[in-house]
């Protein structure tokens, strides 16, 4: 894509498996190894931006179980205020209590997982496991926005070569983008799909597609661009950081029409 | 007239927080049904059961001011108390614009929930006493003769019997018997308590 060549930065791969650096390449190597740095912080402040724009549906989903156990906590001070209580009924709202605070605490995890930094080496994965790993967290977000999500994931999938966190950014660009592409519609016409596939070079395909109107020509030349952005508050990095992403995996990210309308963006990944 | 127990339906997609409602709601003797969506309610509310809805405003599918939307369209009366999450305030807002009885934010304290659920019930009790009483002053007025009905519309006006009676091409005696006839039919005790009668249940009359 054109326009962002300024800011892709390099992302070499340290020398490979334990040889060591000649002396004359020392500095290259250091400076490699500093872009690679600065790379990964601001990929991870990308996605922490990523994660605080789904912030307000995580507190919706947390809300939930906080709900219930308020309810079940002061439902069980007034049947002890009885004079004769019923300790069952009473022990079993404790345990609802346990359960849902269970539940909240799964929920604040799994965000962590996302937070969490990550610089583990690229590792043969399944695709469709590594979408499933986000699907309640992708369906909190759409259901805040009034959206159905569906996932059509491929059975039989070659594995790929991946760091799952940088992946599941990707991913959650891609759905954070389709939300707001279908926003526009009234809630019962919005539709996001994440769809994976096996293409015919036998690549894995991830496709996130939405309902809504399609790109204008400007927002199809300028997406990738950085800082380019039609969100409200967004950073404008989410696809040039993206497609960093996926290049560094040797792969691809394009996009094509979706049928009967809207936008398909895709990832391809060489298998492993 | 049937006595049927009030019941309070809580329609809320979270099962937790459905199940702790009917909980706490069964802890201060109150019968709570709850439904899992709003389609769920729309299908099975009877308009002759009374109560009052306890409605979450965010869910999937119909949300719960669709449903509100629905329920005027149909001239249902039951009050609606809506729960939101945080965040949900301009929704609540626009609810309230649309004849909510009342809304909290999740969580709540229960007093609270309780104290507003009491206030509903007791609305809906008098808005159905009320739909009551309208229902049998129509049936009463209804079943004058075209004769008695057109005395009526003049009695609304004030009219003496002399100027009824050249009116309507009838004797005096005549239009006396007839607006006896009225006043018997409709049970009323004074012309005062007739002209709110039948403005109460025709406001067209006043015009």
């Amino acid at each position: 894509m054109h326009g962002t060549a300024e800011f892709q930065l390099k992302m070499k791969a340290p020398p490979a498996g334990g040889q060591e650096p000649g002396a004359d390449s020392a500095d290259k190597w250091h400076a490699e190894e500093e872009g690679r740095r600065l790379q990964g912080r601001i990929m991870h402040v990308s996605r922490l931006a990523t994660i605080g724009e789904m912030a307000a549906g995580v507190a919706h989903e947390i809300n939930q179980p906080l709900t219930a156990i308020a309810t079940y906590a002061q439902a069980c001070n007034r049947l002890l205020d009885l004079p004769e209580p019923d300790l069952a009924e009473v022990r079993d709202a404790l345990r609802e209590i346990a359960s849902q605070a269970v539940r909240a605490g799964a929920i604040i995890r799994r965000l962590r997982n996302l937070v969490r930094r990550n610089d583990a080496p690229k590792a043969p994965s399944g695709i469709n496991e590594l979408i499933k790993e986000l699907e309640e967290l992708m369906q909190t977000d759409a259901r805040v926005h009034d959206v159905r999500l569906r996932l059509e994931l491929a059975d039989g999938l070659p594995q790929v070569l991946v760091d799952r966190v940088q992946i599941q950014h990707v991913l959650l660009n891609l759905l954070r983008n389709a939300l707001e592409a279908v926003a526009e519609l009234p809630p019962g016409k919005r539709e996001v799909v994440v769809r994976t596939a096996r293409t015919e070079d036998g690549e894995v395909e991830m496709s996130v597609s939405d309902s809504g109107g399609g790109m204008t020509p400007e927002v199809a030349e300028r997406m990738f661009d950085p800082f380019f952005t039609t969100k409200e508050a967004g950073t404008g990095l989410g696809l040039t950081i993206s497609s960093t992403i996926i290049r560094t995996h040797k792969g691809a990210l394009g996009h094509r029409p979706n049928l009967p309308s809207g936008v398909c963006f895709y990832v391809r990944l060489p298998s492993v | 007239m049937k006595d049927e127990t009030p019941t309070v339906f809580i329609v809320d997609d979270d099962e937790a927080v459905r199940n702790s409602l009917r909980f706490l709601l069964k802890s201060v003797g109150l019968a709570a049904t709850t439904l899992p969506s709003a389609r769920e309610f729309l299908d099975s509310y009877r308009q002759d059961q009374p109560g009052c809805l306890v409605l979450d405003v965010r869910m999937p599918g119909m949300s719960g001011l669709e449903l509100q939307q629905q329920l005027n369209l149909r001239g249902a009366i039951i009050p609606v108390i809506f729960i939101t999450g945080h965040g949900d305030i301009p929704m609540a807002v626009e609810a309230m614009q649309h004849g909510a009885f009342d809304f909290l934010q999740k969580p709540f304290r229960d007093q609270d929930l309780i104290d507003r659920i009491q206030r509903a019930l007791a609305a809906d009790k008098k808005n159905r006493a009320a739909l009551t009483e309208r229902d049998r002053i129509r049936s009463r007025l209804d079943s004058l003769t075209p004769r008695e009905r057109e005395v009526l519309t003049l009695m609304m006006r004030g009219k003496p019997n002399k100027v009824m009676a050249a009116e309507l091409g009838l004797s005096q005696r005549t239009v006396e018997i007839h607006r006896a006839r009225v006043m018997e039919k409709t049970d009323a005790s004074s012309l005062a308590q007739l002209v709110r009668m039948v403005m109460d249940v025709e406001p067209a009359h006043t015009a």
